[in-house]
């Protein structure tokens, strides 16, 4: 006779193989190789910071093949890396799309770190709102997972009970912790890597630092927001330079939008930003002032 | 709320540790403090042998074991194999106090990866701990051949070195070896089979 809980064992089991089916080791760096997921036919998603190079990448398939494959785009921000596999066939991920993961919903994390599929089990501790990443990347749900984290963890996917994908696992955007990056932005981010490369992203050319307004000051100005951004640094010949932010202002808002976090600015600076003047409310010299701010595109490795 | 199918597994979960429970063993090697945990295992020669104890070699370190049952009854225990390399031993009873009863060795299917693992130890004061995990990894670097060890994703504490670990139905598949990069290791069953029937083998004259 089976029992419960062997037939949950079969479950999870089945659920594992069906999973693994989609489930690439990626060879991008020295030592172990990374996990990746075949998301669409011959389009391999995995974790930017596991993917150490550009050239020369090789991934070992689920029948334990090998195939060339090429990098098509990065994203940094998302930590999110996306290649081109031509020519196989490998099982691509049955995506969930229809509903987000639940706090307490089972949840296996899959991962290929060499030729052998990993499995490792948990339940998802918390679902939060969007998010922004330290270095920018727009997220849509925040999915912190009560999951161990082992070689192969990032890049892997973490599957429902059923085998199905809820995104792609990461170690490297919470510090460490387990954090998955939702079906959502990986469909969004896979998109428009496909078609550019990169992540197109506005950026000031600005160092901010929170500052609190002292009280006199935000009385007299009838400021509702007490915090603000000193201007730290300005890059010189940036956006914000060519636009007249000097150092020492005070930056309140943002096309309307308080900012008190140097992450309020990343949230107005996404690709649609690009080449559109928008409103900065600063305080210079004891008065506000609103400066016309066009962003420029942001190059490689700056923040904002 | 009801919950039948929770509450079912949990029960199933109880039921299945304390078979587990009773087929383990508490070792100590003499003269030491440090104790881990064995596993009564069929010596194979009818109904009324007594069984072996299986742990591993760095749980069973001398000659002799005072072996405690899960019933509480002690005895003492004489090592009659031990291998560094496989980190195994075997150890004869010198009488079987307790109810009866030896690990019940799964021999197929071969283990599948996301299956449910539970190993008992007695980690600290503790006596007879249960765990609950999943396999992590399984299959031979080469097809069809037993691989050396079974990783888990599992928390073992020190206490469960020597001890089970048993699938769903209860059935042993490993003696719980030694954590890893935050991985259980298990030496499997069927190289305890094998390395018995050499260890057991009459030496050559």
């Amino acid at each position: 006779m089976t029992t419960l809980l062997e037939s949950l064992s079969n479950e999870l089991a089945t659920a594992v193989e069906a999973g693994g089916r989609a489930v690439v080791a990626i060879h991008a760096r020295r030592r172990i190789p990374a996990s990746g997921v075949h998301w669409r036919q011959g389009v391999i998603v995995a974790t930017n910071h596991t993917i150490n190079r550009d050239e020369n990448i090789t991934v070992t398939l689920p029948d334990g093949t090998t195939a060339p494959a090429t990098l098509a785009g990065r994203d940094p921000s998302t930590d999110l890396a996306v290649l081109r596999l031509a020519g196989q066939s490998v099982a691509t991920a049955h995506l969930r799309l229809d509903s987000s993961p639940s706090v307490g919903e089972f949840v296996i994390a899959l991962g290929r770190p060499g030729p052998r599929l990993t499995a490792s089990w948990g339940v998802v501790s918390s679902v939060a709102g969007a998010w922004r990443t330290w270095r920018g990347g727009a997220i849509d749900s925040l999915l912190r997972l009560d999951v161990s984290i082992y070689d192969g963890f990032s890049g892997g996917p973490l599957i429902d009970a059923t085998g199905r994908v809820l995104g792609i696992n990461s170690s490297g955007l919470a510090r460490g912790t387990a954090v998955a990056i939702p079906v959502a932005t990986v469909e969004r981010t896979v998109g428009e890597l496909l078609e550019r490369g990169t992540i197109r992203r506005a950026y000031l050319g600005i160092g901010t630092q929170p500052v609190r307004v002292p009280q006199s000051l935000a009385r007299r100005l009838e400021l509702k927001n007490t915090v603000g951004l000193l201007i730290a640094s300005v890059e010189s010949g940036g956006p914000a330079d060519r636009d007249g932010v000097l150092l020492g202002d005070v930056l309140l808002a943002l096309d309307g939008a308080d900012v008190s976090d140097p992450t309020d600015v990343l949230a107005q600076l996404g690709g649609d930003r690009v080449g559109r003047p928008i409103a900065a409310l600063v305080i210079r010299g004891g008065q506000l002032q609103t400066l016309q701010v066009t962003p420029g595109e942001r190059p490689e490795r700056r923040a904002a | 709320m009801t919950a039948p199918m929770t509450t079912g597994l949990t029960q199933q979960l109880a039921a299945a540790v304390d078979a587990l429970r009773r087929v383990t063993v508490r070792v100590q090697a003499s003269g030491t403090a440090a104790s881990g945990a064995g596993v009564l295992w069929d010596a194979g020669g009818g109904d009324d042998s007594r069984p072996l104890v299986i742990t591993n070699a760095h749980v069973a370190t001398r000659a002799q074991a005072t072996i405690q049952f899960d019933d509480g009854a002690v005895t003492q225990a004489r090592v009659v194999a031990r291998d560094r390399r496989r980190d195994l031993a075997a150890l004869e009873l010198e009488a079987r106090t307790a109810g009866g009863g030896v690990a019940q060795v799964r021999g197929a299917p071969p283990l599948q990866i996301g299956e449910l693992v539970i190993a008992i130890g007695h980690p600290g004061e503790l006596t007879g701990a249960a765990t609950l995990g999943i396999v992590h990894t399984a299959g031979g670097e080469r097809a069809g051949r037993t691989p050396p060890w079974i990783r888990a994703d599992l928390r073992l504490a020190p206490g469960f070195s020597g001890g089970p670990l048993a699938d769903a139905g209860g059935r042993l598949i490993g003696i719980n070896t030694l954590m890893q990069g935050g991985l259980a290791l298990a030496v499997p069953a069927a190289l305890v089979q094998s390395w018995l029937q050499r260890a057991q083998a009459p030496a050559a004259p």
